[in-house]
Formats: C-alpha cells, sequence, structure tokens
C-alpha cells in the first residue's frame, strides 16, 4: 500500500468525524466542508460545486452524498468508503445513546412534557424547512411549473392518496414538464 | 424478523424519494406513526436529530430503528438509509458524463421537491395538532419557534431544546 495515499484516507476519515460533529445536518454542513476540502486542497473549487450540485439532485442523505463525492475525487473508490465511515460513526453513535436513554424513560412523566413543548416547535422546524426547501427550487426554474405541482400534491394529499405514489407521480411530472435539461 | 424487514423496506423507500433529511420527515411520518412508532416517538426522533449534530437522515433512522428493534433494528433501517445513496453514487461516479447527458433524473428529483414540501406543511400540521397540548400555550410555542427559526439569529437546535424545557416545567 502507497504510504501518501494512506495518509489521505486517514485525512479523510478525521475530516469527516469533524465536520459530522461540529455541524447540526447535511445542509449545514457544506460550509465547513467546503474550508475543509478545498482549502486543503483535497477537491478542486469545480469538483466541489459540482459534488454540491450532484448531491441536491440525488435521492438519499445529503450529507453522506456529499461525503461520497468529496471522498471519491481525494481518495478513489477507498476514498468513498473512508468519508462514508466518517460521516456515519457520529451521528449515529450519539443518537443510540440518547435512544437508549430515551426508550427507558419513555413513561417517565418529564418525557411527556418534553415531547408536549417540543411538538409545536418541531411543527415550525417542519414548516420552515419545507419552504425553504421549496423557495430553494422555484429560484432556480420558473415558478408556475413548481406551483402547478405544489398544488396538484395538495389536492392529492387532501384526497388521501398514498403519500410514496404522490411523490413518485411529482417526480414524473417534473421529468414531463422540465425534460432532458441540462445542469 | 417480519418487523425488520418491513422496517428496511420503508428507509430503502424513503431515502429514495427525498434529497435529505429534514425532506425526508413527512414521507417517514405517514409510513412509520401509528404503525411503528407512537407520535411521541416520532416528535422525540426529528427533535433529536435535529438538536445532535450530524446527518438528520441517519439519525431519524437509527431513533426509530432502535424502537423498533434496538440495536439490531437501529442498524437495519441505518443500513437501508445508507443504501440507495451509495448505490447511486457509485454509479454516478463510474458513469458520470452518461448520467450528465440523461439529465432526467435531475428533473425527477425537481418535480418531486414541490411536493415534498407540501407533505412536510401537511406533517408540520398534524404533528401540531396532535402535539399533546392545544391551547393558546401549542400556539405561542410555535409561533414564537418559527420566528426565531425564520429570524436566522437563533440556532434551530436552541429553540427545539427551549421549547422542549418549557414543555417539562409549564405544560
Amino acid at each position: 500500500m502507497n504510504r501518501s495515499r494512506f495518509m489521505i484516507w486517514l485525512r479523510l476519515l478525521w475530516m469527516f468525524l469533524k465536520v459530522n460533529l461540529l455541524s447540526p445536518s447535511g445542509p449545514a454542513s457544506i460550509g465547513l466542508l467546503y474550508k475543509e476540502a478545498v482549502a486543503k486542497e483535497l477537491m478542486t473549487e469545480t469538483q466541489f460545486v459540482e459534488a454540491v450540485g450532484f448531491s441536491n439532485v440525488l435521492p438519499g442523505s445529503e450529507a453522506l452524498k456529499l461525503a461520497m463525492f468529496v471522498g471519491f475525487a481525494a481518495g478513489g473508490i477507498p476514498g468513498v468508503f473512508t468519508a462514508l465511515l466518517g460521516a456515519i460513526l457520529p451521528p449515529t453513535l450519539m443518537m443510540l445513546l440518547v435512544s437508549a436513554v430515551l426508550q427507558r424513560f419513555q413513561h417517565a412523566g418529564w418525557i411527556d412534557g418534553f415531547v408536549a413543548g417540543m411538538s409545536p416547535a418541531v411543527a415550525a422546524l417542519i414548516a420552515v424547512v419545507a419552504w425553504e426547501l421549496f423557495r430553494a427550487t422555484s429560484r432556480k426554474t420558473t415558478d408556475r411549473r413548481a406551483m402547478l405541482i405544489a398544488i396538484l400534491s395538495v389536492v392529492a394529499f387532501w384526497l388521501e392518496i398514498p403519500s410514496p405514489l404522490v411523490l413518485l407521480g411529482a417526480g414524473f411530472l417534473g421529468v414531463i414538464l422540465y425534460g432532458q435539461r441540462s445542469y | 424478523m417480519e418487523h425488520l424487514l418491513q422496517l428496511f423496506l420503508i428507509f430503502l423507500k424513503v431515502n429514495l424519494l427525498s434529497t435529505s433529511g429534514p425532506a425526508s420527515v413527512g414521507l417517514l411520518y405517514h409510513e412509520v406513526v401509528g404503525k411503528f412508532v407512537t407520535e411521541g416517538q416520532f416528535v422525540q426522533a426529528v427533535g433529536f436529530s435535529s438538536v445532535l449534530p450530524g446527518s438528520d437522515a441517519l439519525q431519524l433512522a437509527m431513533y426509530i430503528g432502535y424502537a423498533v428493534g434496538g440495536i439490531p433494528g437501529g442498524l437495519v433501517a441505518l443500513l437501508a438509509s445508507i443504501l440507495p445513496p451509495t448505490v447511486i453514487i457509485l454509479g454516478v461516479t463510474m458513469i458520470l458524463h452518461r448520467l450528465r447527458r440523461e439529465a432526467w433524473i435531475s428533473s425527477f428529483v425537481e418535480g418531486l421537491t414541490p411536493a415534498i414540501s407540501v407533505l412536510m406543511l401537511f406533517t408540520a400540521w398534524k404533528i401540531f395538532e396532535k402535539g399533546g397540548s392545544d391551547g393558546w400555550e401549542a400556539w405561542a410555542i410555535g409561533l414564537v419557534s418559527m420566528a426565531g427559526m425564520l429570524s436566522k439569529r437563533v440556532p434551530e437546535r436552541i429553540v427545539i431544546v427551549i421549547a422542549g424545557l418549557i414543555g417539562v416545567f409549564f405544560l
């Protein structure tokens, strides 16, 4: 095994452990990742922009997709897996701990209070993220098409059509409306 | 065993039909609440995944998986969340140039996003409605939280923790 390549994998692992310990979610980690990956010349600016673009248009967790793109640019396929490991370990281990504690206290009175207080805030959080998500896409393209899909979705959810079907339908409508645009 | 398989399929589906952790909350709610976890547990999962650092999608999977089937459940949900992006990206990195010309995937996601937003709004309302306390307190917490998050001055995780603490002491 080449020593310098091994060092790159080690740096990747450490970098993703750090980024995922310091940033609250996938989208929020982009700024920190940029500083780490581009400033330390693990990948070029163009490669980074391309990675963020692809992460936005492919399904699945955003943090993971970014990690894999950066990992691939810096260290090939083994780089993908080291970056993935660094991105997966911190959040899941912490959540495992929290889950275990919460399950134990599930019937304690203070948990009910905590959930009762958190529910409106969580609802607000989801609404805010929904709004930001919608705005981010409709700014890129014509608002009318996004509005049309949004209105059709409202009707579909109102009619209680199963949500995976609605999402699939919206996706295919997107293929028809937006067509084979290059990006 | 049956449970674990169902769990696996649900997380596979959710992660194929959403582009990030927060965006998957709407679909996940419909798939797991009432079947696998209670309303309250779901609120905990979303709340804590936005409070703790790191990917929300993985943390949601971990919490719900653990609630359903302990550590094996958590690992199964995790695996199902990791597979779709990994397989797709490994595919993309290999056939990058091909995918660029066939941009229908990006159009698919572009069409998906408004529907995801709408689904999230429906889910937000459902969580608010069933949140355990109705009346002016819940509205006050919800509106103040929203103002705080929209202003960008207060980090979301601080808002969520404060709201929970208010719940412990006043609700």
